[in-house]
Parts: C-alpha cells; sequence; structure tokens
C-alpha cells in the first residue's frame, strides 16, 4: 500500500476550484463554510430537516391553549381550523369561497427560504393567542394519525373536574352510582379518580413533591372537560351496554305478526339466559326513574321509591354475605397453633373432579402435566398484584 | 444485527415520541397495493402493524395472546329504553314504520372492529405506560419497568409483560417521568451538573473517612431511651443515630428465637426495618432557597412590562409581602403594588414547584421535550393523574360506534388484514 501523503496545510489555488458537493443538511447559520468535507447527510435526512425546519415546526412546541395533533394542519404547515374560519368569514362577507388546500405536496418540496418566507408571515402562536383566541377543535383536528379516521384523541378530566368528584364522593358522602350519573362519569372512572385523589393527598401530607409542572403542561397539550358548577358537562356515555357474544350472530326467528315482541324476547331468542338491554346497562336505574315518569309518578314520590328500593337491594346483598360466612364458618374448622392458623374444610371429591377425574377444582387436574416453571429461563409474571 | 429503529428509506412507524418518527407519520401512506396477492397484501399489513404494536414481543407470543373475540359496547339512552320496549322495530311491514325524511334518525356509524386487533397488547405494562404519557417510548417504559421505578397497586413490579387487570393502579417514579418527559439539558446545565456530582461525591468520601477513623464513638449510643443532643448544629446526625439504634433493636428482636414471635410479628419487623433503611439511605432534601434566589432576575423581568395601576389600597400590604431570603430583597418586594405582588407571588409559587436544579437529570426549570404535542393523547381505558405520576387501567379498550380505542396509525383496511393473518389456522 503506498504510503499515505499528508494534505498540505495550506490550499493550492487549484484545489480550492473544485468545490464539494452542496451540503444536504439545513446549513443555514454556514457553520463549516470553509469545511471542504462533503456533507455526509444523506437526501433522505435532508428532506427529513427540511421538513422539520419548515412545515414541521409547529410540532415542535405545543400550541397555547389547544390540542396540536398532526391532522390539524395542512401539507404546508397551516393551521386547518384557521384558514377554514377565515374562508368561513370570507364568505359571509361576499367573497368567494376557498377551498380546503389538499395540493400542499409541491409546497413541501420548495426551496427553503421560500418555506421560511411563508413561516414568517405565518404569526406565531403567541401572536395568535394575544390577538383572536382559536376556534375550538373539530372532529378532524383531534386525530393524531391521519390515515386513521376511527380513532381521535378524547377529552380527559379537567383538574377541576376531578377535585368535585372527590369532594362529592368522600366529603358529601354520596354514592358513586349519584355522582356517575349527575357527572357524566363512568363509574369505574369516578372510584379510579376518587382513588388517585386520595394517593394524591397522601403525598401531600406527607411532603413529597407532586410532579405539578409536568401535569400542567401535559394536561394544556389534551383536550380536557370542564366542569360547570351548576350544569355539569357530561365527559363519557354513561350507559355502555357490552356487545354480548350471543347477539353478534344473525338469527331468523319468525314470529306472529300480531304478537308484541320485546327486547326482552329477542333476548331470550337469542339466549335463553340473556337479559334485556334495560338490565344489562351499568345505570339501571335511570331507566328505572324514567320509566316511572311516563307511568305519571310525582318526582318527590319517584325518588322516595327508588331510595326503598336501593334499601332494600342493600339489604339482601348484605343478608346474602351474612349466610355465605356463616356457611363458612360452619364448614371450615381452624387450627391455630400460635404461629399459624390452618384452615380445614369438607370436599366431596366425586363433585370436584368430575367425570374423567381431571376438572379444574379437582386434586387430580394437571396429573401427569409436568410444571416447566422450573426449567432454565423460564420465568413467571404474576397475573394479578392485590 | 438489528434494522434501523426510526429508518427513512424503509419506515416503520413506532410507539415513540421521536422526531423521526413525527416526520414518517406525517408522509405516511397505506402501504398496502391492491395489485398484489391476497397473501402478500396480509404479509405487509401484519409486518406494518407490528413494528407498532408490541414490537418487543416476539411473535409466538403475540399470537398466543391474539384473541379473535373483539370488546365493543353501545352507547344506550336511559330514556329511549324507558319509552320503548323494542316491540316498535317491528311496526309496520315489520322493520318499523316509515318515518318522514326530516324525522329520521342519524345514522349510527359502523362500529370498527378491525382497529381492535391489537387490543391485547394495550393491556401490557410498559404499552401502558407509554399510552398514560409517562415515558416517551414502550421502549423506555419497558426500561423503567426492568430497572424498578413502577409500582403496581403498591407493589414493585419487575415485568413489562405484566398484562394489567381492570382497577390495577401502576405508578412510576416522579422523577424518571420528569426525566423521560422533559427537555434534555444543555452543554452548560450537564457541566454543572458534573460538578454537583463530583461535590457530593468528595463530601460522601469524607464523611466515610470520618466515621471510619473514630469507630467507638458511633458504636457507643447504644441506649434509645436517651434523649436527643440539643445542640441545633447536628440535628439530622442525631435523628440519624435514634433510627440506626432503633434498626439495631428490631435485628436483635428478630434473631433471639420465641415462642411468642408470630410470623405476622416477623413480617411487620421486617417491613419497617425496610423503612428505616430506606429512610437512612435517602439524601438530604435539597434546599430551594439558593434556587429561589437564582430565579430572582426571571421574576423581575416579568414583573417589569407591567404597568402599575393606582388601586385602592384596602388590603393590609404587611401581610401579603412574600417572604424572601435577603434583607434588600425583602425592602424591593415592600415597595411594589399589590398587582406586582400577586405577579411575584405566582413566580414564586412557580418557581418554588419548579426550582432550578442541576443535579437532576433533564433542563431545569422543567419544561416538555420537543414534539411532544403532536403524540400527546391519552385512551379512555386508562384514567391518568399526572400530578403523582399514577394512573389506573379503568377497563380494556373496546370498539363503539364511530370510534376505535386501540391507538394505532393504520386505518381499517391495514388493520383487518393484519387481523385476516392472525385468524390463519396454524
Amino acid at each position: 500500500m503506498p504510503p499515505r501523503l499528508r494534505q498540505p496545510r495550506l490550499q493550492s489555488p487549484s484545489r480550492s476550484i473544485i468545490r464539494s458537493p452542496p451540503c444536504q443538511c439545513l446549513c443555514e447559520k454556514r457553520s463549516r463554510q470553509f469545511s471542504s468535507t462533503p456533507c455526509n447527510a444523506t437526501r433522505q435526512r435532508a428532506e427529513m430537516f427540511r421538513w422539520l425546519n419548515g412545515p414541521g415546526n409547529v410540532f415542535r412546541q405545543p400550541l397555547p391553549g389547544s390540542t396540536n395533533y398532526l391532522n390539524a394542519y395542512d401539507r404546508s404547515g397551516n393551521l386547518l381550523r384557521v384558514d377554514n374560519s377565515n374562508a368561513a368569514q370570507g364568505r359571509k362577507s361576499g367573497d368567494g369561497e376557498k377551498k380546503k388546500d389538499e395540493g400542499g405536496d409541491a409546497e413541501v418540496d420548495l426551496e427553503t427560504s421560500s418555506i421560511k418566507k411563508k413561516s414568517a408571515q405565518r404569526p406565531s402562536p403567541e401572536a395568535r393567542m394575544k390577538g383572536a383566541p382559536l376556534p375550538k377543535e373539530t372532529r378532524e383536528d383531534l386525530m393524531p394519525f391521519p390515515m386513521n379516521r376511527e380513532f381521535r384523541s378524547q377529552s380527559v378530566l379537567s383538574e377541576q373536574l376531578k377535585d368535585a368528584i372527590y369532594r362529592k364522593v368522600i366529603e358529601q358522602g354520596k354514592s358513586v352510582r349519584d355522582v356517575s350519573a349527575t357527572l357524566g362519569v363512568e363509574m369505574r372512572r369516578v372510584a379510579a379518580v376518587v382513588r388517585l385523589k386520595a394517593v394524591e393527598k397522601q403525598w401531600e401530607e406527607q411532603g413529597k413533591r407532586l410532579a405539578t409542572p409536568y401535569s400542567k403542561a401535559v394536561l394544556s397539550m389534551l383536550p380536557q372537560t370542564p366542569y360547570i358548577e351548576n350544569d355539569p358537562m357530561p365527559h363519557e356515555s354513561i350507559n355502555d351496554l357490552p356487545v354480548h357474544r350471543a347477539t353478534l350472530n344473525q338469527i331468523f326467528h319468525p314470529v306472529s305478526e300480531s304478537r308484541h315482541f320485546t327486547r326482552s324476547d329477542a333476548a331470550k331468542v337469542f339466549q335463553p339466559d340473556l337479559l334485556p338491554a334495560d338490565d344489562r346497562v351499568p345505570h339501571t336505574e335511570l331507566v328505572q326513574l324514567e320509566k316511572w315518569r311516563f307511568e305519571g309518578i310525582q318526582q318527590d314520590q319517584r325518588i322516595a321509591m327508588m331510595r326503598e328500593k336501593n334499601e332494600k337491594e342493600a339489604q339482601a346483598k348484605r343478608d346474602r354475605e351474612a349466610r355465605r360466612r356463616e356457611r363458612e364458618a360452619r364448614e371450615t374448622t381452624k387450627v391455630d397453633n400460635g404461629r399459624s392458623i390452618f384452615k380445614f374444610q369438607e370436599v366431596k371429591v366425586d363433585e370436584r373432579v368430575g367425570e374423567k377425574g381431571r376438572g379444574r377444582e379437582g386434586v387430580g387436574a394437571r396429573y401427569g402435566v409436568p410444571h416447566e416453571d422450573r426449567k432454565k429461563g423460564q420465568i413467571k409474571i404474576p397475573t394479578r398484584v392485590e | 444485527m438489528r434494522k434501523r429503529f426510526h429508518g427513512l428509506k424503509r419506515p416503520r412507524l413506532r410507539q415513540s415520541w421521536n422526531k423521526y418518527n413525527l416526520y414518517n407519520l406525517s408522509r405516511a401512506e397505506d402501504p398496502i397495493r391492491r395489485e398484489r396477492t391476497f397473501f402478500q397484501q396480509k404479509w405487509t399489513a401484519k409486518s406494518m402493524t407490528r413494528a407498532y404494536h408490541g414490537e418487543t414481543v416476539r411473535e409466538q407470543k403475540w399470537t398466543r395472546m391474539f384473541r379473535r373475540t373483539i370488546k365493543a359496547v353501545v352507547p344506550m339512552d336511559h330514556r329511549y329504553l324507558a319509552e320503548k320496549d323494542g316491540s316498535e322495530l317491528a311496526e309496520g311491514r315489520g322493520s318499523g314504520l316509515d318515518l318522514a325524511p326530516d324525522q329520521k334518525p342519524r345514522i349510527i356509524p359502523k362500529t370498527p372492529y378491525m382497529n381492535m386487533t391489537y387490543a391485547p397488547t394495550e393491556r401490557r405494562l410498559d404499552t401502558a405506560i407509554f399510552r398514560a404519557l409517562f415515558a416517551s417510548s414502550t421502549r423506555q417504559a419497558r426500561q423503567f419497568v426492568v430497572h424498578g421505578y413502577v409500582r403496581v397497586n403498591g407493589q414493585k413490579m419487575i415485568y413489562p409483560g405484566y398484562q394489567l387487570n381492570p382497577g390495577d393502579m401502576f405508578q412510576v417514579d416522579p422523577e424518571r417521568v420528569l426525566y423521560a418527559t422533559g427537555a434534555p439539558k444543555d452543554r452548560q446545565e450537564r457541566r454543572a451538573g458534573r460538578k454537583i456530582r463530583a461535590l457530593r461525591a468528595s463530601q460522601k468520601e469524607a464523611a466515610t473517612e470520618e466515621t471510619s477513623s473514630e469507630p467507638e464513638p458511633a458504636a457507643e449510643p447504644q441506649t434509645p431511651s436517651s434523649p436527643p443532643p440539643p445542640e441545633s448544629t447536628a440535628p439530622a446526625k442525631s435523628t440519624k443515630q435514634t433510627l440506626q439504634s432503633l434498626l439495631a433493636q428490631a435485628k436483635l428482636i428478630l434473631t433471639t428465637p420465641s415462642q411468642t414471635l408470630t410470623a405476622r410479628r416477623k413480617q411487620d419487623l421486617r417491613a419497617f426495618q425496610r423503612t428505616v433503611k430506606r429512610t437512612l439511605s435517602r439524601p438530604d432534601t435539597f434546599s430551594t432557597a439558593t434556587s429561589l434566589d437564582a430565579q430572582l432576575s426571571e421574576i423581575t423581568t416579568k414583573m417589569a412590562p407591567e404597568k402599575p395601576t393606582p388601586t385602592p389600597s384596602s388590603t393590609t400590604p404587611e401581610e401579603d409581602i412574600p417572604k424572601l431570603s435577603t434583607p434588600e430583597l425583602q425592602a424591593q418586594a415592600e415597595s411594589l403594588t399589590p398587582q406586582q405582588l400577586d405577579t411575584l407571588r405566582l413566580a414564586l409559587q412557580e418557581a418554588r414547584d419548579n426550582p432550578i436544579d442541576a443535579s437532576k437529570p433533564y433542563a431545569t426549570p422543567w419544561r416538555p421535550r420537543e414534539w411532544m404535542s403532536a403524540f400527546a393523547f391519552i385512551p379512555r381505558y386508562l384514567e391518568v393523574h399526572h400530578k403523582i405520576c399514577s394512573a389506573v387501567y379503568v377497563r380494556h379498550p373496546v370498539a363503539r360506534p364511530g370510534l376505535a380505542e386501540v391507538p394505532t396509525p393504520y386505518g381499517l383496511h391495514v388493520n383487518g388484514l393484519a387481523h385476516n393473518w392472525y385468524l390463519r389456522r396454524r
């Protein structure tokens, strides 16, 4: 191999004539003005940076007071709803209508300088905030994935709404069901909010630092459901009927023309023990109240009846629980040896093991089937954490 | 060697907030070309969607996770349920009465079942952490889990593949979340952080030398009932000593064999030992007083553009003035108008919540990282409380008319093809 000769420090005039290929990446600052090394960035990388510094620059920082998703902008990085509202105003004043800009492809491929000019013309988010407030997001603006029209960013509970839920459940002692119905928040979510709020209070008592700046920043990027004291806005649909597997099949079920065929009849056709939708929704009490209203019962009477019904149900539940506990106490023998308590229970093997002797409840369920959990490399992930 | 995670040549969409990913997402198109064979279409659809959903999960494991049954709900109106019993749907010629065109009910959009193909992956702990916006990618979330920063229902969970059950609460260490979602440090901040670390290391070294040179006085305080020394110069040391003596006592009880010590009691004692050890190992809390002073210049700049407006001085100003660390600053603060004082109070509160601290691994005061807002959404099956970096997995994701809750970048067609691929009997 020939010895490598060092490059002369001073460039000869002939060498300086050979110009390095134009830099593909965005060296706007011309930081490597005197470098003769060719820029290594590939064409695609250069294109990416052109997009990130051009139309994509709107995603670099959150849009103050609004969400900032891909679908809210056109190809050249203009907020569509601002353009649309401007167009609507123009139409009102008698101007020709302006169609939504779809052919933005060419604009992306334009020179960087022109894009820069465009972005300079566009008012900055701060300036826009100081001027007119942004119009509210439409359904389209809340789609983070432009290809997926069936997914959109749904609103989250605002801090005030969470506070209100916690106040109502813990301080005013209302039931989760009531709070869910009045605020339009799913019951499981109400329970979750109360639990999380309780943890927050505990942290405050312990003097742990909360991630307040993070919380503020994230909530400002998300659509939120506000809390209005006397006229609460529903957050989500609270009466979601889960689609039962038995109802997925189409059934041709001939009935006589004169028959009054109701929902509960239909449920029985799908599966003999399937309950009708009225009893399968989470808030059955709302349906019942409404039924009484159609029967013409006065409001205070309706409320009294509902209270009575709830009381009866609660009593039945308590009775059931007491009976269960009693039966358990009768059937189990406890032996306390000071260190631990052994519980013995009578078991009828014949019933549990089933016909083949390998029923899941019985003792021989896995007879002859090895457990692999002692093998090398086998991990046992817990299925439940209490 | 593995392929590029965020490639530009063969772009794959990923569960990440990376700018490469954003760019790929912005130019992505439906990858399926109809002229290819059905098998080819399914293959492409499967490979594209799998690159996004659970790419750390092996294919064999995923095929076992896959379920052809899809959870869906239909929102019901309680008024309708009360008013009608369902028989009106069979009125007329058997399919309901013909209504006037203006009375016709709105057409209910179709339920996008196919977009729920990857619903089982959303149950995974690492994916849920990413969806709750506690990590900037699923891989980072996975790392947090493996490194032991995540608790499920108060217990440490080190398996990223843990399948969350409805009602499970998961918590991530807030410091990790701030690191994951915060802007990175710049050069000067990194340098300042290094300096602080070096200083702390040297202090620690000096402390260990001290204790090793005089072991007798450290071993001496055996009586836990003796009152702590009244000198205010070393309150931290005295509390440390009492804690250590408590720890020694607990150890003594545990080691001596006895009949009365039940297993439950032993467990309690061990838990107590753990908490004491944790308290002892925790360094002293960083005082925010110095950083507050450092931020005063910022506060004054905030107040500068406000013009002092004449206000009725009904409130007593002496009580409202916040306490500052030096008398000069206090004097300056006393000369402010009530409005400026409000601004000062707000700014001080902000500074207290979000202090400048070079020892943190993220840029301080904390601010969200770039490109985050385009990816910021929280699906409804999670209930997230960002202040404590905790969330509850409320229920499994469901499909409803016009909406599938599984966040997937691909549309119905691609997801349907992928679903079809996994329906294959093998």
